[in-house]
């Protein structure tokens, strides 16, 4: 590849980086307001995520506790980055082409393990227990989300996410994934494990702000608290956009001139429906408890993911 | 030259009886890096270009009319490469671990020396022979714990694993009235099923898979740590190393399947290697040991590779092979770093521990990423391992065994973060404790460079075990340097690397842009409470995972180990109802006597 080729990949790349944070903070700010409507209060505006980050960022005091509570800020925000990067967005590849689904499994859990670390090395119990409340809800979402995962991957016949989005856009919607039966079920799975990778009620529970003081992030303030917001607002279109090329044909509907911006807008649609589902069980449910949690996903959703995959074998098999 | 090597080990060997520690690990230490040189001159052979010493490749020992056949083949040149680097590291560790010199190093010695000759032998004589001085010397070093169930424990599965091993070698040389390996291939029919069958259990055994698995817990709990290390870093290689001999090089797969075309036996293989992995790692989450956590760690990464083996694609057999040899490295520095910390602290269990990472920075960093090594962090080495045998099982559309590894891979995370929650992070319990002395760090830190090197470089492991995968007629994945590439995706760890280092700017300025100030941790560690009401009975890491365990265990009830008691006690049972025939009356004896004689009457008119 040459000089040229290089600069604009990473002037691409450094656009949906940028994008992505952009659009993560204002999806915050519109979840913060929905909520606020359901609970029939005001709420604050759409545009207050942005001006927390801009404060703590700018803060004059932040108190560390040693190297190892800064590797919470440096992992999480280069963590999620890098993820990110490594998922088709809206029908572009970005660097998804160099890496496959597993890859961003294991990306996802960078900024995870760095965020705990942080948390654990801050000495506070509350932080330990919010990191092990984190870490047993990930057990428990990746379940059902692996299977639905595998059932996509022996269908298409490949693991690549970039793979995964082109044959799901073959004939537009009509292709998309969500369309066949058995990924309806699995969709539904899958859907259930992101509000828990969302950490989203009734699956907030490793936060759970009444009863841990917020958890993980306890001790955090400044601007390492400000770099955990971005991490949230970074993973929030990460995760959702990992759903959206698994099912919905990563929003790809057009093909030839303007498709580019056609699918970007149809992307953007599509995981901002999904953050509002989300955010709508949410505000809906109370919080499980970490064992119920864990019982609901290994159970229910499990099963309704284990039948989408015997489904899909039958079918890949005949 | 070869013979001067192995004479050189032997010898060693019987001067560390005599002299004092220090001395004793430095010989043990420059006495086992002969090999290495060994295996640089070979790599000539195997279309490398380095340094030649002259060493032969073939040497034909002959003792009282019996020959034995060594030599190095491409299979086992690789397996060597993997476990004989951790034995000379390992003496530097050990040379501050031990106090005095009480029996350690002959034994360690007489270990390394049989598992250079298991790797050396072409004929089963040379096999068996190696194979029954290693059980013999670890036996020892297991009996320096004085834990009468590790010392049971590993004597009855160590005689079981040579039994087995020693019967399928028996019908293997009744087949074919040839000792040497390489005729194996003729065999078929009945027999070489149940040899192959009987073989794989045998080695079963030291790879500690999951049916088979009772005695490590033990064993690598109560052990001295060096010894560990080299047990679940380079020993239970071994038996993965006999598996592919007789399997792939040895074309044991065609034998079973010739024998019984409908039964896939290999994916019997890889169910029990994925239920091993997953079970072992939920086993693992719930250790509040820490050797017992590793140990039960240990088995499920170990099952990864049994399942490379049984899903035995090309594709699975490289991440197998991969697999095994980052889990040498990664496991052996862990096993490491839980010495040096009880080496400090004296202390093996997780809640008693804590807050050690800010006196032990250096340990801390070499665990942290063995531990990114082991939970398959794309950043290590470990990824590529793990994502090669993802990739199998989807190939092969194996829709049981996938599930069962990726929730493994994600339960590693679990017991990840015990480790580094409980023993270096949360409160501090030892404000006094030192940095481990130089040589455990420095053995720690030279260990940990094949993991890095092999992020970088990907293709150069894959062209490392190029020789060995086609002397066993399995071609080889297409990559690049950086790159893998299957038929499902491409894995390019550069791009990562690169991209990673790229998005730390951003978080590198946001964190450079303000200033911060340290404070300890005393002040937060009790949440706002005075520090006069803290009661240090209680730790936020005692019991950690206690929501999961009421849900997980009572699935794991009763578990392996309680049938093997009931087996032990049942033939405790059997045992003394046959010594009731002393009943100690000579009349009684006399009839027993009468009975055997006509007994041979009978059979002789029967003849």
């Amino acid at each position: 590849m040459d000089v040229m080729g290089i600069a604009i990949k990473v002037a691409l790349l450094t656009a949906y980086a940028v994008i992505g944070t952009c659009v993560g903070l204002l999806f915050m700010g519109i979840g913060r307001k929905i909520i606020a409507r359901v609970h029939n209060r005001v709420g604050p505006p759409f545009y207050q995520n942005f001006i927390d980050v801009a404060k703590l960022l700018s803060k004059k005091t932040n108190i560390s506790h040693g190297w190892i509570f800064d590797l919470a800020l440096l992992f999480s925000i280069s963590g999620i980055l890098l993820t990110l990067l490594f998922l088709p967005i809206g029908g572009v590849q970005l660097l998804s082409m160099e890496g496959d689904a597993f890859l961003v499994l294991y990306l996802l859990a960078i900024p995870a393990l760095g965020f705990a670390l942080g948390a654990g090395a801050s000495g506070n119990p509350n932080a330990g227990v919010g990191v092990m409340r984190a870490l047993v809800m990930m057990l428990s979402y990746e379940l059902p989300f692996i299977i639905t995962l595998i059932a996509l991957m022996i269908y298409y016949d490949t693991t690549s996410l970039a793979t995964i989005v082109r044959m799901q856009s073959i004939n537009g919607v009509k292709s998309w994934a969500i369309t066949m039966p058995p990924f309806m079920l699995a969709a539904f799975a899958a859907d259930m494990a992101l509000q828990g990778m969302l950490m989203e009620q009734p699956f907030d529970i490793p936060v759970a702000p009444h009863e841990i003081a917020s958890g993980p992030m306890v001790e955090f303030g400044g601007k390492y608290l400000g770099s955990l917001m971005l991490y949230k607002a970074i993973a929030l279109v990460a995760e959702t956009t990992l759903f959206v090329d698994l099912f919905l044909g990563g929003g790809v509907v057009a093909h030839g001139n303007f498709a580019f911006v056609i699918n970007f807008i149809v992307w953007l649609a599509l995981i901002f429906l999904l953050f509002i589902l989300s955010i709508l069980i949410a505000a809906s449910f109370p919080r499980f408890r970490i064992e119920q949690a864990f019982g609901f996903y290994w159970k229910y959703e499990a099963i309704i993911a284990a039948i989408s995959l015997i489904w899909v074998y039958i079918l890949v098999i005949k | 030259m070869l013979d001067i090597i192995f004479a050189e080990l032997i010898i060693a060997a019987i001067i560390t009886f005599f002299v004092g520690k220090k001395i004793a690990s430095i010989i043990a230490g420059f006495i086992s890096i002969l090999p290495l040189f060994a295996l640089i001159d070979w790599a000539n052979n195997f279309g490398f270009k380095t340094i030649s010493f002259g060493i032969e490749r073939q040497m034909n020992i002959s003792v009282a009319g019996i020959t034995l056949h060594l030599g190095i083949t491409p299979l086992s040149w690789f397996f060597a490469l993997m476990i004989l680097p951790l034995f000379p590291l390992i003496m530097l560790y050990s040379y501050s671990f031990f106090k005095e010199n009480d029996g350690f190093y002959p034994f360690m010695l007489f270990a390394f020396a049989s598992t250079f000759g298991i790797l050396l032998s072409k004929d089963m004589l040379s096999l068996f022979l190696f194979w029954e001085i290693m059980s013999w010397s670890s036996f020892l070093l297991v009996y320096r714990s004085r834990d009468k169930e590790a010392i049971i424990s590993y004597l009855i599965f160590s005689v079981f694993s040579a039994f087995a091993i020693l019967f399928g070698l028996m019908i293997l040389w009744h087949e074919n009235f040839s000792l040497l390996l390489s005729d194996i291939g003729r065999i078929n029919g009945i027999y070489g099923f149940i040899a192959i069958a009987s073989l794989i259990i045998g080695f079963s055994v030291k790879s500690v898979l999951m049916p088979l698995h009772a005695w490590a817990p033990f064993v690598y709990s109560k052990s001295d740590e060096p010894f560990v290390a080299f047990l679940s870093g380079g020993l239970s290689k071994l038996g993965y190393y006999g598996m592919f001999l007789f399997l792939f090089t040895l074309n044991g797969v065609k034998i079973l399947q010739n024998y019984t075309p409908n039964v896939a036996w290999n994916y019997l293989l890889a169910v029990v290697g994925s239920l091993s992995a997953f079970v072992a790692t939920m086993l693992a989450i719930m250790q509040d040991d820490l050797r017992k956590l590793l140990a039960y760690s240990s088995i499920g990464q170990l099952g990864y590779i049994a399942i490379g083996f049984g899903i035995g694609t090309p594709l699975a057999i490289t991440g197998a092979l991969f697999q095994a040899f980052n889990h040498a490295f990664f496991k052996a520095v862990l096993f490491l770093a839980a010495g040096a910390v009880a080496y400090r602290t004296g202390k093996w269990k997780i809640s008693e521990l804590g807050g050690l990472a800010y006196r032990m920075p250096l340990t801390f960093l070499a665990a942290l990423f063995a531990i990114f090594a082991l939970a398959a962090i794309p950043i290590t080495s470990g990824f590529a391992a793990k994502w090669l045998l993802y990739e199998a099982a989807i190939q092969q559309k194996y829709v049981f065994i996938a599930p069962l590894m990726l929730i493994a891979g994600v339960g590693a995370f679990l017991y990840s973060f015990r480790i580094l929650y409980g023993v270096f992070l949360g409160e501090n319990r030892y404000p006094d404790v030192k940095e481990a002395p130089k040589s455990m760090i420095a053995a720690m830190f030279i260990l940990m460079l094949p993991l890095i090197i092999f992020v970088v470089f990907p293709g150069y492991m894959l062209d490392l075990m190029k020789p060995a995968l086609s002397n066993s007629g399995i071609e080889s994945i297409a990559h690049t340097k950086f790159a893998i590439e299957t038929s499902l995706a491409k894995y390019n760890s550069m791009a990562v690397l690169i991209t990673l280092i790229a998005a730390m700017v951003p978080a590198f300025i946001i964190y450079k842009a303000r200033k911060h100030r340290i404070t300890s941790f005393e002040d937060n560690y009790l949440a706002g409470e005075p520090y006069e009401f803290h009661n240090p009975s209680m730790h936020a890491a005692h019991n950690f995972y206690k929501p999961l365990k009421g849900v997980v265990l009572p699935y794991f009830e009763p578990g392996a180990t309680y049938y093997f008691e009931k087996i032990y006690k049942g033939i405790g049972i059997l045992s003394n109802g046959i010594r009731r025939i002393y009943t100690g009356f000579v009349q009684d004896y006399a009839i027993y006597v009468v009975i055997f004689l006509l007994a041979v009457m009978g059979w002789l008119i029967w003849m």
